[in-house]
C-alpha cells in the first residue's frame, strides 16, 4: 500500500523534490517517493531498524507531475504509473531498476476514452506484506479493467463495462473486487469477483437503490467477511455526490443512512407549516388560475369546507389522544400529518448545504422530511435563500427561491421550490445570462401573493422575478422610491442606486474606502421581518428618549490592511442606504478582526480582538433621536434634518466567540437577548441590558429607576445563560432566529458541525402558564372564597334581621 | 478619507422604500491570522494537567478539551488528565479547559521567543498584572457547572412573610383586636385615655382616636417602605 501523507518538501540544490508517498512491503525497507515535476522521480530507501538511508536513486520521468494522482505500487515493489498523453503505462522496480519501462496501452489492445485521465487502483491487504499484483485500470467514466502483473507481463483478467465504481476488499487470505454497475435509472447492482482470477462469485449480488433527487455514487467501501461455509459475504458503504453515506447489507437492505452534508449548512430559513396536512395537499389543485366568478366562489366554499372538516378531525384526534396515556400517543411526523401547532412553535427548517443538497427538517423532532440534491452546483457557489410566499396565502403553495451564484464568474441560477414538500415549483425561473451583483426582495407582491425579487446584473440593469405585467406596473409606480446599494470590497466602493421606471438604474451616491488603508469586511442591514414595539425609552425623570429607527441604516465594518499589532484597527461606519449619508463613524485602534456584528432596532453590537490588551471586546452603539421625534408617523431617509445622538460603550468579554445573533419575536415587545456561539460549544443568551451604552459609572437615583445596571468593564458569562446546557454544539458557524406565535418565545437554530434547535424566552414565559402551575391551589382558593362570601352573606342577613327585631 | 458623491435631493418622496438586502458575500473574510506568528519562529509545547477533585478522570476527560486562545490551538486530555498542546509559537495565550460538566479557571501562558514559559492568572482588566501560577499547568476544577436556576416555589410561609402581606395583615389585626383588648365601655378607662390624649396633644379640638390610628399606621407604613414611598409620592407631587 502506498501511504498518502503530507510529507515535507525538501530543498536540494536548486530543485525542489516534493515527497508525496511512502511505501513499505514489510521487508525492512521504507521507500519515500518524491517527484520533481516534469523531470524525475526521487526514491529514498530507509532501513526500518535504524532509519538510515540505504540508497537513493533518481529516475527520469519527464511526463510525471504528481505521484499520488497517477502511480500505485503493486506486486513486489513495482511502481506502476499511467500517463494519458503517451497512452502508456510506466513500470519501475523500486528494488533494482533505475529506468522506467514504458508499456504502450495499444500493445495490450486497450484504448482510453477520449478526454479521460486513466486512474489506477491497487490494494495492499496487509501493511506488513507486499501489495497484490492485481490492480484496476480505469479507462473511461464507466470502463474498468482488472489487470494482473505476471512475471513482468501485464495480463487482462476481466473487462468491466459498464462499471461505475470498483473497490478491493480482503477477508483473511481472500481478496475480492467489488464492482458496481448500473442496473437501471434508479438502481445499481454490485457484484463480487475473485481478485486473482477475475471470476464472478456466486450469490453475491447486491442492489443499491439511489434515492430520488439524490446524488450519484462516488466512492465504495467494502467490508468483506468469511461465512461459515468459507464463501465471502460483504457489506458496503456507498458515498454519493451529495455527501450521503449509506451502509447496505446483502441483498440490498439499508442498515443506516447518514447525511453528512448537514455538517456544512450554509444558510437556512424557517417556514411556517400549513394549517393542516390536507390543506397543503390541496394547494396544488387550487393554485391554478380560476376562470369564472362562479367557479371561484365554489372553490372558495369547498376549500372552506375542507378546512372545517380538517379542523373537526383535528379536534377529534386531540380528544381521542387526550384519553390515552401520554406514552402511547405516537408522535411520528410525516409529510402527510404535518400541521401547524397552536402557537406556531413547530416549523419547517429549510437548510441549504455547501454540497448543494437541500433539506427540509421538522423543527420539533429533527427528522428529515425531504431532501433534494441540486446537480451542477459550482464548488465555490454562494447561496441566498429567500421566502417569496409564506404559507399564509392558502390556495397558493408556499414558495422559496434559492439563488445560486458562482463566486468567480458571478453567473447565477435560481431554484424555485415548495419549502414544505421540497418539490421543484412549476414556475419557470428566468434565465440569467449576465453576472448578478445584487438581489433584493421587495415588499411588493404580485397577484399571486409572491414577493417580488429584483436581480441587478453587471450592466446595472434590473430584472424582476416573477415578471408579470402586474409586477412591472407596480414596479413602475414604485420605482422612484426603490433604492439599493452595491458593495465592491475589492475596490472599497459602496454605492447607492435608484430604480428608474424603465428598470434601469441611476447612481446617486458613492462612498470610497481606500483599499490601501482598510478593506470592507461586512455590511449589515437590519432584518426585514423585525418589529420594534416601543419608539422610545422612558428615562428616570419621566421624559422619553426616542430611538433613531432608520430601516435603511447599514453598518459597514472595515479592517485595516496593515496587520501590524500597533497599527491595525477596526472601523465601523453607519451609512444611510438611501442617501449615502454617514450617520456615525467609529474606529477601534489597536484592534483586529474577525469582527462579529449584530445590527438591530437602534443599536449595533460588534466584537473584535484588542491587540493592545490581548482580549476580546464588545462595543455597542445606540442611536437616539433625542427627547422629541421629528416625524413620528413615518420615517424617511430623505427628510431627517437632525443627526441622531450616538452613545457608545465598550466591554471586555472573557472568551472568544464563533458567531453572534439577536433574538427575534413576533411583535418586538419582549426584551432582546444576544445569542453568542462560543468555541467551548456553549450558546450564551446574554441580555441586551448588559450591553447598554447608558450603563452609568456612578449610580444615581434616576439610573436605578431606569433599571440600568452599573457599569462594569467585564461582561459576565454565567452558566445559567447557556441555552444548550451541557449539550455542546461543535464549531457553531451560524445562529438563526425566528419568531414564534407566542410573543415571549423565539426559536433558535444553531448550526455548525451539529445542528441544535431550541426555544428561548428572553423575558421569561409571561404569556404561558408554567408547567407546574398549581391549578388545585387556585381553584381551591376560589372555591373557598366563594363559600366564604356565601356564608358571610348569610350571617350578615341574620345579623341584620336580628338588629331589625331589636 | 471618504468621498461622498453629491446627493441630489430632488425627489421629495416621503417614504423611501429601500430594501436592505444583504448582498452576496463577495468579500473575503479577513485572513485568519492569529496571535502574532513569526514566519519561521520556533514552535513550543504547552503542558499541564487538569484535575477534578473527587471524580475519576475517565469519567470526564473524554468530553473535555484544551483551548488555547479560543480555537486557535486545540488539545485533548490523556486518561490521567494531563495534556500537551504542540506547535505553539511564542506569544501570550489564554489556556482554558472546557468541559460540559466542570468549571475550570483559565490561565494565561506567556512564551518568550527563546521558549521560556510562565503561567499567570488571567486578568482582563489589568492585563500586565502578574500573579504566578505553577508551570507545567496545574488546573483544578472549581466545581460543577450550574446550568439551572432554582424555580421559585410557593409556600404558605413565603406568602405570610411577604412584606406586603405583613403590612396588610398587622394593621388589620390591630384594628380588630385593639378595641377588644381595651374595654372602651368602661367609663374610668375612657377618662384615662382622654386624659392621656390631651397630654400628648396640646390642641384639644383635634384629637380623635380614629384619626390618631390612621396617622399612626401611615407613619408605620412609611417607615417600612422607605425607598419606595418616595417613588410613589414624588411624581404625584409633580403632576400637581
Amino acid at each position: 500500500m502506498v501511504i498518502r501523507s503530507g510529507l515535507r518538501t525538501f530543498q536540494k540544490g536548486n530543485e525542489t523534490v516534493d515527497y508525496q508517498a511512502i511505501y513499505s512491503g514489510g521487508n525492512g525497507e521504507v521507500y519515500a517517493l518524491g517527484v520533481v515535476p516534469h523531470s524525475h522521480i526521487a526514491v529514498v530507501a530507509y532501513s526500518l531498524e535504524d532509519g538510515e538511508i540505504i540508497k537513493q536513486i533518481s529516475v527520469e520521468a519527464p511526463w510525471l507531475s504528481n505521484i499520488q494522482a497517477s502511480c500505485v505500487v503493486i506486486g513486489q515493489g513495482m511502481l506502476m504509473c499511467v500517463d494519458s498523453p503517451t497512452v502508456s503505462l510506466y513500470m519501475l522496480d523500486l528494488h533494482v531498476q533505475s529506468q522506467m519501462t514504458q508499456i504502450p496501452l495499444q500493445s495490450l489492445g486497450l484504448e482510453i476514452a477520449s478526454g479521460f485521465r486513466p486512474i489506477l487502483v491497487s490494494t495492499q491487504p496487509n501493511p506488513a506484506r507486499q501489495p497484490l499484483s492485481e490492480f484496476f485500470l480505469q479507462l473511461g467514466p464507466e470502463h474498468y479493467l482488472l489487470l494482473q502483473l505476471n512475471n513482468g507481463q501485464i495480463v487482462t483478467l476481466r473487462d468491466f463495462k459498464p462499471a461505475i465504481l470498483v473497490a478491493f476488499a480482503t477477508s483473511g487470505e481472500k481478496t475480492v473486487a467489488a464492482v458496481m454497475s448500473p442496473k437501471n435509472k434508479t438502481a445499481c447492482s454490485l457484484n463480487l469477483f475473485s481478485a486473482e482470477t477475475g471470476r464472478r462469485l456466486l450469490d453475491t449480488t447486491l442492489t443499491f437503490n439511489m434515492a430520488p433527487n439524490g446524488g450519484k455514487p462516488e466512492k465504495l467501501y467494502v467490508q468483506a467477511y468469511l461465512k461459515k461455509d468459507d464463501s465471502v459475504g460483504y457489506r458496503v458503504m456507498v458515498q454519493t455526490e451529495d455527501h450521503t453515506l449509506t451502509f447496505i447489507q446483502q441483498p440490498g437492505r439499508v442498515m443506516w443512512i447518514r447525511e453528512e452534508a448537514l455538517s456544512d449548512v450554509v444558510t437556512m430559513e424557517m417556514v411556517d407549516l400549513p394549517l393542516t396536512g390536507t390543506q397543503a395537499e390541496l394547494e396544488g389543485e387550487f393554485g391554478k388560475k380560476a376562470d369564472g366568478l362562479m367557479s371561484m366562489v365554489l372553490k372558495r366554499l369547498s376549500s372552506q369546507l375542507i378546512l372545517l372538516q380538517a379542523w373537526i378531525t383535528h379536534l377529534w384526534k386531540l380528544f381521542y389522544d387526550a384519553r390515552k396515556p401520554r406514552s402511547q400517543v405516537k408522535n411520528e411526523v410525516t409529510i402527510e400529518n404535518l400541521s401547524r401547532d397552536e402557537f406556531n412553535l413547530q416549523k419547517m427548517m429549510v437548510m441549504v448545504t455547501a454540497s448543494g443538497k437541500l433539506f427540509g427538517i421538522d423543527s420539533k423532532t429533527g427528522s428529515i422530511l425531504w431532501r433534494h440534491y441540486l446537480d451542477n452546483i459550482p464548488s465555490n457557489a454562494a447561496f441566498k435563500l429567500m421566502v417569496q410566499r409564506t404559507t399564509a396565502h392558502f390556495p397558493h403553495p408556499p414558495q422559496c427561491t434559492l439563488l445560486i451564484k458562482d463566486k468567480d464568474t458571478g453567473l447565477a441560477t435560481l431554484h424555485v421550490f415548495n419549502p414544505i414538500f421540497g418539490k421543484t415549483s412549476q414556475v419557470t425561473s428566468p434565465a440569467l445570462p449576465q453576472p448578478i451583483l445584487q438581489s433584493l426582495m421587495l415588499p411588493l407582491m404580485d397577484q399571486d401573493y409572491a414577493k417580488v425579487l429584483l436581480l441587478v446584473d453587471d450592466q446595472y440593469k434590473v430584472s424582476a422575478f416573477p415578471s408579470t405585467k402586474n409586477v412591472l406596473q407596480q414596479l413602475q409606480e414604485m420605482a422612484s422610491s426603490i433604492f439599493f446599494y452595491l458593495v465592491d470590497s475589492s475596490q472599497g466602493r459602496l454605492s447607492g442606486y435608484r430604480l428608474r421606471t424603465d428598470l434601469s438604474t441611476e447612481l446617486i451616491w458613492e462612498v470610497v474606502i481606500p483599499t490601501e488603508i482598510q478593506k470592507i469586511v461586512s455590511v449589515k442591514g437590519k432584518r426585514p421581518n423585525e418589529h420594534v414595539h416601543s419608539q422610545g425609552r422612558v428615562m428616570g425623570d419621566r421624559s422619553v428618549l426616542y430611538k433613531y429607527l432608520n430601516p435603511n441604516l447599514l453598518a459597514v465594518v472595515t479592517e485595516s490592511t496593515d496587520m501590524h499589532q500597533e497599527r491595525s484597527f477596526v472601523g465601523i461606519l453607519l451609512i444611510d442606504g438611501v442617501t449615502g449619508r454617514v450617520i456615525h463613524e467609529a474606529v477601534q485602534r489597536r484592534a483586529k478582526g474577525p469582527v462579529h456584528v449584530v445590527h438591530s432596532e437602534n443599536w449595533v453590537v460588534y466584537e473584535y480582538w484588542s491587540t493592545k490588551s490581548r482580549r476580546n471586546e464588545f462595543s455597542v452603539i445606540e442611536l437616539y433621536e433625542g427627547m422629541e421625534l421629528y416625524n413620528s408617523t413615518v420615517f424617511s431617509s430623505l427628510d431627517r434634518p437632525h443627526a441622531p445622538q450616538v452613545l457608545q460603550q465598550s466591554y471586555i468579554f472573557p472568551s472568544s466567540i464563533s458567531t453572534m445573533e439577536a433574538t427575534l419575536t413576533e411583535k418586538g415587545i419582549t426584551s432582546r437577548h444576544l445569542l453568542i456561539g462560543l468555541p467551548s460549544g456553549g450558546i450564551l443568551s446574554m441580555p441586551k441590558m448588559f450591553l447598554d451604552p447608558r450603563r452609568p459609572e456612578i449610580v444615581s437615583e434616576q439610573s436605578r429607576e431606569e433599571n440600568l445596571i452599573p457599569y462594569a468593564p467585564e461582561l459576565p458569562i454565567r452558566t445559567e445563560w447557556f441555552i444548550n446546557y451541557n449539550q455542546t454544539v461543535s464549531r457553531v458557524r451560524g445562529i438563526y432566529t425566528a419568531p414564534s406565535g407566542l410573543e415571549s418565545t423565539c426559536l433558535v437554530v444553531a448550526y455548525g458541525l451539529d445542528i441544535y434547535q431550541t426555544r428561548v424566552y428572553p423575558s421569561k414565559q409571561f404569556d404561558v402558564l408554567k408547567d407546574d402551575y398549581d391549578y388545585m391551589l387556585i381553584s381551591s382558593v376560589l372555591l373557598a372564597l366563594f363559600f366564604a362570601t356565601m356564608i358571610s352573606k348569610r350571617l350578615a342577613e341574620v345579623k341584620l334581621l336580628n338588629r331589625a327585631w331589636r | 478619507m471618504l468621498q461622498k458623491a453629491e446627493v441630489p435631493l430632488l425627489w421629495a418622496c416621503l417614504q423611501a422604500v429601500l430594501v436592505v438586502a444583504l448582498g452576496f458575500t463577495d468579500m473575503d473574510p479577513g485572513p485568519g491570522v492569529g496571535v502574532s506568528t513569526q514566519p519561521n519562529g520556533d514552535r513550543f509545547k504547552i503542558e499541564g494537567r487538569a484535575i477534578v477533585p473527587g471524580i475519576k478522570t475517565q469519567d470526564w476527560v473524554s468530553a473535555a478539551r484544551v483551548l488555547v486562545e479560543g480555537e486557535e490551538y486545540v488539545g485533548f486530555l490523556r486518561t490521567d488528565g494531563s495534556f500537551a498542546v504542540n506547535d505553539v509559537p511564542s506569544g501570550s495565550y489564554v489556556v482554558e479547559i472546557i468541559s460540559p460538566n466542570y468549571r475550570f479557571e483559565p490561565v494565561r501562558v506567556d512564551i518568550t521567543s527563546k521558549g521560556k514559559m510562565r503561567a499567570r492568572l488571567v486578568n482582563y482588566i489589568k492585563t500586565s498584572e502578574v500573579i504566578r501560577q505553577p508551570y507545567p499547568l496545574q488546573i483544578r476544577a472549581t466545581g460543577p457547572h450550574s446550568y439551572f436556576m432554582k424555580r421559585e416555589t410557593w409556600g404558605w410561609t413565603d406568602f405570610l412573610m411577604n412584606p406586603m402581606v405583613m403590612m396588610m395583615v398587622l394593621p388589620l389585626l390591630i384594628i380588630v383586636l385593639l378595641p377588644k383588648v381595651v374595654n372602651t365601655n368602661d367609663p374610668e378607662m375612657r377618662k384615662e385615655m382622654e386624659q392621656s390624649m390631651n397630654m400628648l396633644n396640646p390642641n384639644p379640638e383635634l384629637p380623635d382616636v380614629s384619626e390618631l390610628m390612621t396617622k399612626l399606621f401611615s407613619g408605620s407604613k412609611g417607615s417600612s417602605k422607605a425607598g419606595s414611598s418616595s417613588k410613589g409620592t414624588r411624581p404625584a407631587a409633580k403632576r400637581r
